[in-house]
């Protein structure tokens, strides 16, 4: 049982660390193209998502 | 077959296989829905019923050979993955867990069975759609379970976190949901097969054409290149297994994560 859940979870980790640098760089790299600014946006959306999705995984995984 | 005429035909030098060794021709006149992916879907479809049907035809309490086949795979999709991952009530989503299982199982082995010989799950449309019912499953299941508002504010917001911190939890929390999961799950399954397939390729290909080559030196090597395209086709069948056991296991996972109340 517990090697199930625990591989489950190995895949969630994964799933939101992507989604993580996904969305948050997606933004910056949004705010770059629209300010004209030289990936700036981009790099701080990148680890603002890693830091965020690293977070989430810390609430959802490893608070119990 | 198609391969080794693709690559002698090509002339000198050796021609790696490529996307293009992906698309089939049609074996019945020039229709798109006779291609080699779509016939093997239909077999598998046929094969799958007739070997469970057989197999469950006259169940009897001392099972003979195919009903132990039959139910040692159902045994282990109901038990291993259902009964483990969702817990209580379970038995409802049993049947879509094992269809799933055992259509990807015998799809991806369509990859190392001769004559066959091809991954279906190698293009990327039938993943696609098999990521789409896990989706719209388990979407539907949490739905029903929790009510649409309190089922979707448990993806957004997680309890117990300062508010600030929601503005950039929120997004992360609903791409993995709507958009990483499906899209994860699907390329996963159609990474492996096609890479798996292309790997093949190269290494039976690549002997085929050292077998070919006018230089006695490149004959000799290619037993080599033959027997590492054996290796790897072993190699293959463990990766298609495995495939076909993690699309499943997500799938009960995902099922499992809209059955729980709170996150």
């Amino acid at each position: 049982m517990a090697s199930n859940n625990e591989e489950g979870a190995l895949w969630s980790i994964m799933g939101y660390l992507i989604s993580g640098l996904l969305i948050w760089g997606g933004i910056g790299f949004g705010l770059d193209h629209w300010l004209h600014t030289h990936h700036y946006f981009f790099l701080g959306g990148l680890l603002l998502g890693a830091g965020a999705s690293i977070y989430l995984v810390w609430l959802r995984f490893g608070r119990q | 077959m198609h391969i080794t005429g693709h690559l002698v035909a090509s002339g000198p030098g050796f021609v790696p296989p490529s996307t293009s060794d992906f698309n089939l021709p049609s074996i019945v006149g020039h229709s798109a829905y006779t291609t080699k992916p779509v016939v093997a879907v239909f077999f598998s479809i046929i094969l799958i019923s007739v070997f469970f049907i057989l197999a469950s035809r006259k169940a009897a309490v001392v099972p003979g050979k195919l009903q132990f086949a039959g139910e040692s795979i159902y045994g282990f999709v109901r038990k291993d993955l259902a009964q483990e991952i969702i817990g209580s009530g379970f038995l409802a989503y049993v049947p879509f867990l094992f269809t799933l299982f055992v259509f990807v199982l015998v799809n991806n082995l369509f990859g190392i069975i001769p004559f066959i010989q091809f991954p279906t799950m190698s293009h990327v449309s039938f993943p696609y759609v098999l990521a789409i019912f896990t989706f719209v499953i388990f979407h539907a299941i949490g739905i029903k379970k929790q009510g649409v508002v309190k089922y979707l504010k448990g993806i957004a917001f997680l309890p117990g976190v300062p508010k600030f911190a929601y503005i950039l939890l929120t997004p992360i929390e609903i791409a993995t949901y709507f958009l990483i999961r499906p899209v994860t799950l699907s390329l996963r399954l159609f990474a492996n097969m096609f890479a798996g397939h292309l790997l093949l390729l190269v290494f039976i290909g690549g002997g085929d054409y050292m077998l070919h080559d006018t230089h006695l030196f490149m004959k000799i090597l290619s037993p080599f290149s033959f027997g590492f395209g054996i290796v790897m086709t072993f190699f293959e069948f463990m990766v298609q297994c495995l495939q076909a056991y993690i699309i499943t296991l997500l799938s009960a996972l995902f099922i499992a994560g809209a059955l729980v109340d709170e996150h």
